[in-house]
Parts: C-alpha cells; sequence; structure tokens
C-alpha cells in the first residue's frame, strides 16, 4: 500500500449501551469492531455496561452495573445515574481519544450519558430500525443539542438509515454490521445435524419466547412440510422460555418428534450448525434492521430461506442470495421450504451467489469502512476528544437545583 | 409588591434571558466550526480524488481520449478547487501551466465540476475488462485504488458536511436567533450538491482491494 494510505494508529474510545451480561447483537458487534480494529495496529478501549465481577476482555472498562428498566415497549438493561456519569468523565480523559465512536446514542443509557460529556470527533452508530419516538419526543430538546455533537452518523443498514431520516431528520452512512465471513466458511459440518436426502435438517437461531423472532410462524410451517418430506428435522437454537413441551402442546406428538432443541450454544457449535443443515430458516416478522445470523448462515454455506422483510430481501440481493416468503405467512413458508428442499439445483445456485454477496459484510472491508469515516472525522479536528465544558455547567446546575430543593 | 422584589424577580428573568442567550450563541458557535471543518474537509478530500484523477490521465495507462478528457475534468476540478495545487501535481504540470487567479474561480459552480469528472470518470472505466487490465500494472493498480479509497472519502465527508449544514441552517432559523443576529456575520452555510454516485467497476466502495475477480494473481 502506498504512503498515503497508511493511516497513523488511532486512539479509539468505543462506547456500547448494553450490558455484556446479557449478550446481544449490539454487543457481538462492538466487541468484533474492536477486536478488528485492534488487529489493525489500533488502541481501542471499550466503555459497556458490566457488572463489577463479570469477566470482560482487557480493552474493556466497565462502566457499573446495568439495572433492568422498561424502555420502548421492552425491558432493556441500562447503565446511568451520576456514579455512572462520573465513571464516563474518568474513561474519557484518561482515554485521551482520537475518535469517541458511540453506539445507539438516543438510548437512554451509556451512550447518550457520553455524547453529553464528550466533544470533539465523535462518530454514532444506529443500529435500530424501531425507534418508538414518544419518549425520545419529550427528552429531544434536550437531546438535540447533544446531537448536534456528532461529526459522522453511520447506520448499519438502508432500513436504519430511513428510520433515523423519518424521526430525527438527518442523514448516516450505511456501512453494514461485520461477520467474519472465514469463520463460518471454514466452519465444519457437524454429522449431528448434516442432512441427508430422506432426512434433510432446517436451523433457526434466535430467542424463542421472543414472538417477532417468528418461531411461531416456522412451528406452525413444520405439520404442512412433514406432509411432503415426512423425513424432515427442524433444529432449533436458541434460549427462551418455549420448549419441547409447548411444542408438543401446539403439533402433536409426531409433529413434535421433528422438531429439536438445542438450547444456547456456543459460538463454534453456532458456524458448524450453520455449515451443516441444508436450510436455515429467517422467520422474523419485523423489527429487523440487518439480519446478522442470515449473512452467517449464507457464509456458512447454507440456503437461507427468509421472510421477505425490507431489511431481509437487502441482504439476499432482493432474493437471488437466498428464498424469500411471504412475512408471517406459515403456508407460504412451508411450501417454500418444500421447494427449496426438494430443489438441489436451486440450493447451490442461491449459495453460490451467497458466498458472493457476503463479502461484503466481511470486517476486512467493514474496518476499512469505519476507518475511513474515522478518518474523516479526525482529518477536521486537531484536538483529541475532551470533556465538553457545558456538561460540568449541567452538573453543577443540577447539584445546585438538588441543593436549593432540600434547603426547602 | 416592594421595589426590591421587584429587582430580584427583574434581575432573575433577566440572567435566565442571558443564559438562554450564551447556550444559543454557543450551540450557533460550536455549528459555525463544524461546517467550516466538515467543509475543509470535504475540499480536501476532492481534490486528492482530483489530483489521483489527473494522474490516472497523466499515467500513459488509459486510452488517449479518455486520457485528455479524464485530464480536462480534473484539471477544470483542480483549479476551481484550490489555489494551492499539490507539489507532486505542480511538478506533473509545470509550475506556468497554473490557472489564473485560482482562488478568484471559488465563486464557480463547483458541484458542477465535480459532478463532470465523476461523469467523466466512470465513463472511462466503465468497462470491468478494462479496469482489470489497469489493475494488471502495478502503478495502475495503485492509482485504481487511490481513486476508490478517495472516491469513497469524498462520498462520506460530503454527508458528513450536508448534515452539519442541514443542522446549522435549522438552528439559525430560530425567530428568536434572528432577531438578535446571533449568528452574526457568519455566513449562511452552503450544502454541496453533487454527483458522486460509486463507479461500478472500482469494487467495493472503502475498501483497500477491488472485487477479488479483478484483483492479479498473487
Amino acid at each position: 500500500m502506498s504512503a498515503d494510505r497508511a493511516e497513523r494508529p488511532l486512539r479509539v474510545g468505543i462506547v456500547c449501551p448494553y450490558s455484556y451480561d446479557v449478550p446481544g447483537g449490539v454487543q457481538f458487534h462492538v466487541r468484533d469492531l474492536a477486536e478488528a480494529l485492534i488487529a489493525r495496529g489500533h488502541t481501542v478501549s471499550v466503555l459497556a455496561p458490566a457488572d463489577d465481577d463479570t469477566p470482560i476482555p482487557e480493552y474493556m472498562t466497565a462502566a457499573g452495573r446495568a439495572i433492568p428498566v422498561r424502555y420502548n415497549g421492552a425491558v432493556a438493561r441500562m447503565t446511568f445515574g451520576p456514579v455512572t456519569a462520573a465513571r464516563v468523565r474518568k474513561w474519557l480523559a484518561a482515554g485521551e481519544f482520537d475518535v469517541l465512536h458511540l453506539h445507539e446514542p438516543v438510548t437512554p443509557s451509556l451512550g447518550m450519558l457520553a455524547l453529553w460529556i464528550a466533544d470533539g470527533p465523535i462518530v454514532a452508530t444506529f443500529h435500530t430500525a424501531l425507534i418508538r419516538s414518544r419518549p425520545l419526543q419529550m427528552a429531544y430538546p434536550l437531546v438535540r443539542q447533544s446531537l448536534e455533537k456528532i461529526s459522522a452518523r453511520i447506520a448499519v443498514s438502508e432500513d436504519a438509515r430511513r428510520t433515523l431520516v423519518e424521526h430525527m431528520g438527518g442523514d448516516a452512512v450505511v456501512i453494514p454490521n461485520g461477520v467474519y465471513v472465514d469463520q463460518f466458511t471454514a466452519a465444519t459440518s457437524d454429522p449431528r445435524w448434516t442432512g441427508t436426502p430422506e432426512r434433510p435438517t432446517i436451523a433457526f437461531l434466535g430467542r424463542l419466547d421472543e414472538a417477532r423472532k417468528g418461531l411461531p410462524v416456522l412451528l406452525e410451517a413444520v405439520p404442512r412440510v412433514l406432509a411432503e418430506i415426512p423425513g424432515a428435522r427442524f433444529l432449533v437454537a436458541g434460549r427462551g422460555e418455549t420448549g419441547p413441551d409447548e411444542v408438543r402442546e401446539l403439533l402433536g406428538d409426531e409433529a413434535a418428534a421433528a422438531v429439536e432443541f438445542l438450547g444456547g450454544i456456543s459460538d463454534e457449535d453456532k458456524a458448524n450448525l450453520l455449515a451443516s443443515v441444508d436450510v436455515y430458516c429467517g422467520p422474523q416478522t419485523g423489527g429487523e434492521s440487518f439480519g446478522i445470523v442470515l449473512v452467517e448462515a449464507m457464509s456458512a454455506g447454507a440456503t437461507v430461506v427468509a421472510s421477505d422483510l425490507g431489511a431481509f430481501s437487502r441482504v439476499l440481493d432482493e432474493g437471488a442470495a437466498g428464498v424469500l416468503f411471504r412475512t408471517g405467512d406459515s403456508a407460504d413458508l412451508a411450501a417454500t421450504l418444500v421447494r427449496v428442499l426438494h430443489d438441489a439445483d436451486l440450493r447451490a445456485r442461491v449459495s453460490e451467489h451467497a458466498l458472493e454477496v457476503v463479502r461484503q459484510y466481511d470486517w476486512a472491508t467493514v474496518t476499512d469502512q469505519v476507518l475511513a469515516v474515522y478518518e474523516m472525522v479526525v482529518a477536521g479536528r486537531d484536538a483529541p476528544v475532551r470533556e465538553d465544558p457545558s456538561s460540568v455547567r449541567g452538573a453543577r446546575l443540577l447539584e445546585l437545583r438538588r441543593g436549593r430543593g432540600e434547603s426547602r | 409588591m416592594r421595589w426590591s422584589e421587584i429587582t430580584v424577580y427583574v434581575t432573575i428573568v433577566l440572567a435566565l434571558a442571558l443564559w438562554w442567550v450564551w447556550v444559543a450563541a454557543s450551540r450557533l458557535d460550536r455549528l459555525h466550526r463544524k461546517v467550516g471543518t466538515s467543509r475543509a474537509v470535504l475540499d480536501a478530500q476532492l481534490v486528492r480524488r482530483a489530483t489521483v484523477a489527473a494522474e490516472l490521465a497523466t499515467s500513459g495507462l488509459l486510452d488517449p481520449v479518455s486520457s485528455v478528457l479524464v485530464g480536462e475534468a480534473a484539471w477544470a476540478a483542480l483549479s476551481t478547487g484550490t489555489d494551492e495545487l499539490p507539489a507532486d501535481l505542480l511538478a506533473l504540470v509545470g509550475p506556468d501551466e497554473l490557472p489564473v487567479g485560482g482562488a478568484a474561480l471559488l465563486a464557480v459552480d463547483r458541484g458542477g465540476i465535480e459532478s463532470e469528472l465523476s461523469a467523466t470518470l466512470r465513463e472511462a472505466l466503465d468497462d470491468p475488462d478494462e479496469v482489470a487490465a489497469l489493475r494488471a500494472d502495478p502503478a495502475g493498480d495503485e492509482l485504481v485504488d487511490l481513486l476508490a479509497s478517495s472516491w469513497y472519502r469524498a462520498q462520506l465527508a460530503r454527508r458528513f458536511h450536508n448534515e452539519a449544514v442541514a443542522q446549522t441552517s435549522r438552528a439559525r432559523r430560530g425567530r428568536l436567533v434572528r432577531l438578535l443576529r446571533l449568528a452574526g456575520h457568519a455566513p449562511e452555510p452552503r450544502s454541496l450538491e453533487l454527483d458522486d454516485a460509486w463507479p461500478e467497476n472500482l469494487g467495493r466502495p472503502g475498501t483497500r482491494r477491488g472485487p477479488v475477480e479483478s484483483a492479479p494473481p498473487a
């Protein structure tokens, strides 16, 4: 590479709003991004909510315990309060970051706090395609000024970008979530999960009791698939309350025998599972902004059958790199599964194209793009990230007000 | 109400009003600075892209017609984009060919000229085989890489700049902000509109390498 391109190593501070005690998409993204940046020789520190006794990687700083709070229709684990604010301040001061990268800055957690406290080259990534804006609208005048401190906004998908444009105004560049594609292409198939022409295997991954992940849609399709392909096996991986008993109740003993629950599985097992099965099924019914698991399944060589959500059909190259069915329609899902399982040529064709498509989601590509954004943001400023004086004033004002309230 | 009480209330109201004005003014100031830096970054990236285009045009790797047209478009972009050309490019064209009054041309239609450069480059790189042939040459490979990298960065920088402009304009539109002339003498920021659509054959935006198919054999 030319000297022009050799970037100087950056000091990057990444803030993750969600707790590492509970794994999730944003947390994995932050972890992988941090590790990809470190592998390129940059210095990275991640600030994330975590109990002080939770084992965390050495590049991470725990911001304290996350408390379950009802927000946006779901219980999320958030970290907030003056103690946390003080920790954020300390972390910012100690880090002397060239660039601060916040994730989900409009979630009332660490990201929002860090944005309020910091000033300088700030990048923010918006992950969600589901900002229910009512609570945000109330706080918006307070948050807006903070949001103006962001120099560069990244959305993880076209859908996330659209949500941002519609709900908050303004634009963002789209840089997808990354996947270590080679880890999945190199995964070996496991005889336990490998399908045969008589006994093809279909995998599902995701939280079992969260309806929008679509397990009910898949389960309802099971009897119809079995009617055509009696040997089909459905492998369900993931944590949740739903288990074999519910399925037996729903489908009856015979059909339920075809559904195997694997529970929560390790990353390695996940890759092997995806490399073994004939079809990966993504029956999600909504709220998906990206579909990282589809990319993983495509990388591992499984043929993807997924609902035709906007985000999914974009990831699947409008149906050329995976087969789409009508969202939430079990009959259509069953028909599609049968068609795909019967047609080996279709599977080969789709999977081959999928392997080309996934390259754009490989961390090699995504890290380049994120670094280009950092470069643009750092180029305009000579000073690193520092404390925003107005946030200090705000904190003192709060103290003053509290003092006044007590003396009354 | 006694006069002392009135004084207290008036003082409080005045203090609050002053505080608001101070907050609004510092917000505007921050936004104006943000627009300034984002514009400088965008200009630098556009100049970088035009420089690479000019190098490509003079490299002898393109056919003569493309060379001339890309060179022309790059030259136009460079002479509007900056009055101080990078040293390596000066050496390339010779100092006496500097356009007269580079800075004075700044007012011309920057967006139009940059769009023309984009269109010309896209046309010159229209054929995947042509790009593959370019990449077969080590110098050409490096130039194509540099072009892709600066093009992607120009796209990013323009998005970020236009975003900053939109935020600043919104802040300037406030009634009290206008009444009190809080924006001062800072000129109304203008977004830069131009066609910077990605040329298909440059590979994936932002990556160091082109598409695997057209990469030279290792």
